[in-house]
């Protein structure tokens, strides 16, 4: 699609305009001492460069808690399902976590439509800004190829010094800013050209190494699948979930009911869950079908750069680095375990 | 109307099967029939506890009734037994992949079940029995713990009666009421004779039964595209999505629970 310039004062006025008449715009701000993506009074409040926020903007799209179905038991009884959004706003979000939401698109759209999710997801509009910087120690998504959206943005901005240089995403997108955007010419091209140069160069010294290659990563997995490194690692898990809570394509869920006291209504809503925890497979007669720890690490690794990176043609993840820095054990890190099993093979 | 949201059904019938099982014949609201295949599972929702995935045990039909033969295990297989006749339930499905039961006509077929495994492999027998002149040969091995946890007892009666139909059950601990074979389920392979080319052999039973079962046939040469497994696993929303349900990187509420070995024989996870 198309790329403009806009002004950063407009750009902040017509955002601010939009919040003046109800709009919910979501950005990355500051809470205690770290950054959490929450709704903004003011275009002020946005934090543009870090730090990275604890978890992802995927909860807007694909909320921790949502109720699927609703029902009453009177005479009879009635079910209803329950489809929600709010038209949203999601400003300031990083390459990562569009990424993130794009790989989420697809899981969702694939077969038997999860509506829930696809009309949360059809309500947001996803205003992206790239990353000049790189957000945190943790993060590897240069290595990842994901400094720059693939897709699943409205708008994506770059900062160009006054002015953001715009790539328009979809056709709501343009609309948007359309009172406010100028045409780009060569020039500008040029300067954005040598502003992501100086990116990648400072990315690329900044961040740690993939030594595989990325395409390489499926066979990699696939090799190693019996690789001690999953027990070593998993023997200091504390099998807590933080690394799939905290990440930008996991996906996964659990249905629970709730019941009013008066027994006769109630609701099925569904919540994040995670491959990490014990209970994932645990059926009804007490078994459990992934119960080593080491054996979940490598299913969480594997749908990240083997499953899913097979299926869909593109990695699973996108170098956020948040799971790093959640685990307490240090064990999780995608971009550690594959280094380390890339490093015992050239032993061999 | 989304992919979560159940279907109104009626429970019609509630059978005592044995202390634990429960044969539950239900109808949908909607009068439509569930139209499945055999291996095929619903995901069964008793208001304000949750779901469960059951396996269906009768056979495809164009009525709007179907039964689930239910062990009392967890939260609502419980709940379930507490409900009788005229109640109601809700009921998602049917999901996965069953038996195309067109694939095996003209073939000899080797069932083998062990304990609960024979609820859903019910489903399929009651289908190749009915119309028993589309198959050759037909074997039925049925193992349980003890012969009070034999299911389906009036059925199996028929079936040892049948002149077409090769049956042979066992218990792993006999009583004085049984006169059978005593012993895990490959102890009945000596007694049967059967051409390992021509023979499908269908295995549905509890997680530890498929590697001995499936090291006997491979004894007797039965090429790996002729065995079929039905896999339990954590089928939690039906629709692919929430993972539970995963055995590396193939959902089982999607590509399952019947697979055919060949096709899951590499999956460290599977068996």
């Amino acid at each position: 699609m198309k790329s403009y310039l806009v002004s950063k004062g407009d750009f902040l006025e017509l955002i601010d305009g939009m919040i003046e008449n109800g709009k919910e715009v979501v950005a990355p701000v500051k809470q205690e001492n770290q950054a959490n993506f929450k709704r903004i009074k003011s275009t002020k409040d946005i934090l543009w460069s870090g730090p990275q926020t604890v978890i992802s903007p995927k909860g807007f799209v694909f909320p921790q808690e949502e109720e699927l179905i609703e029902y009453e038991v009177e005479d009879g009884i009635w079910v209803g399902s329950k489809v929600e959004a709010k038209s949203t706003v999601l400003l300031g979000i990083h390459p990562c976590d569009i990424n993130g939401i794009a790989l989420l698109d697809k899981v969702f759209a694939e077969k038997n439509l999860d509506e829930n999710y696809l009309k949360k997801r059809e309500s947001a509009t996803i205003i992206g800004v790239e990353c000049l910087t790189p957000c945190s120690p943790e993060s590897f998504c240069y290595r990842k190829g994901s400094v720059l959206p693939w897709d699943g943005f409205d708008l994506f901005l770059t900062d160009v010094g006054d002015d953001f240089f715009v790539e328009v995403g979809s056709e709501a997108g343009k609309t948007l800013i359309s009172g406010i955007s100028r045409k780009t010419i060569q020039s500008d091209a040029k300067k954005l050209k040598k502003i992501r140069e100086k990116r990648d160069n400072l990315f690329a010294k900044k961040q740690r190494k993939l030594k595989p290659k990325l395409e390489e990563l499926p066979k990699l997995l696939k090799e190693n699948y019996d690789s001690p490194i999953w027990d070593e690692r998993g023997a200091k898990c504390f099998g807590c979930g933080s690394c799939n809570m905290v990440c930008p394509t996991c996906y996964c869920f659990d249905v629970r009911d709730c019941v009013e006291i008066n027994l006769k209504k109630g609701s099925r809503s569904r919540f994040w869950d995670g491959c990490m925890l014990t209970d994932f497979t645990r059926i009804a007669s007490g078994e459990i079908f992934r119960e080593e720890r080491g054996a979940r690490l490598r299913h969480r690794t594997n749908r990240k750069d083997f499953y899913l990176f097979e299926k869909w043609g593109r990695t699973f993840c996108t170098g956020c680095g948040r799971c790093g820095k959640a685990c307490l054990t240090k064990i999780v890190d995608p971009l550690d375990i594959e280094n380390e099993l890339y490093g015992r093979k050239g032993r061999r | 109307m989304t992919v979560y949201k159940p279907e109104i059904a009626k429970i019609k019938k509630v059978e005592q099967l044995t202390k634990t099982e429960r044969l539950f014949d239900i109808e949908l609201l909607s009068g439509k029939s569930l139209d499945h295949q055999p291996g095929q599972f619903v995901e069964v929702y008793v208001f304000g506890v949750g779901e469960a995935p059951i396996s269906i045990s009768s056979e495809p039909s164009k009525q709007p009734t179907f039964q689930l033969c239910v062990r009392a295990v967890g939260n609502v297989t419980n709940a379930l037994h507490n409900k009788r006749a005229g109640e109601k339930i809700g009921i998602r499905g049917p999901y996965g992949k069953g038996f195309e039961y067109e694939y095996f006509i003209g073939k000899d077929i080797l069932f083998i079940a062990g304990g609960l495994g024979l609820a859903p492999l019910r489903s399929f027998i009651r289908a190749v029995l009915n119309s028993r002149g589309d198959y050759g040969k037909v074997y039925i091995l049925y193992g349980a713990r003890r012969p009070q946890e034999l299911l389906f007892r009036d059925e199996l009666k028929e079936w040892e009666a049948r002149k077409d139909v090769e049956y042979h059950a066992t218990v792993d601990v006999g009583d004085e009421t049984w006169q059978g074979n005593v012993g895990v389920i490959t102890t009945l392979f000596p007694d049967i004779r059967f051409d390992p080319r021509k023979t499908q052999a269908i295995i549905i039973g509890p997680p530890v039964m498929y590697r001995f079962v499936i090291n006997e046939l491979k004894n007797r040469r039965v090429p790996d595209e002729n065995i079929w497994i039905s896999l339990e696993r954590k089928m939690k929303c039906g629709v692919g999505k929430c993972g539970h349900c995963q055995i590396n990187n193939v959902y089982v509420c999607q590509e399952g629970p019947v697979f055919n070995y060949k096709q899951i024989k590499s999956l460290p996870e599977a068996i």
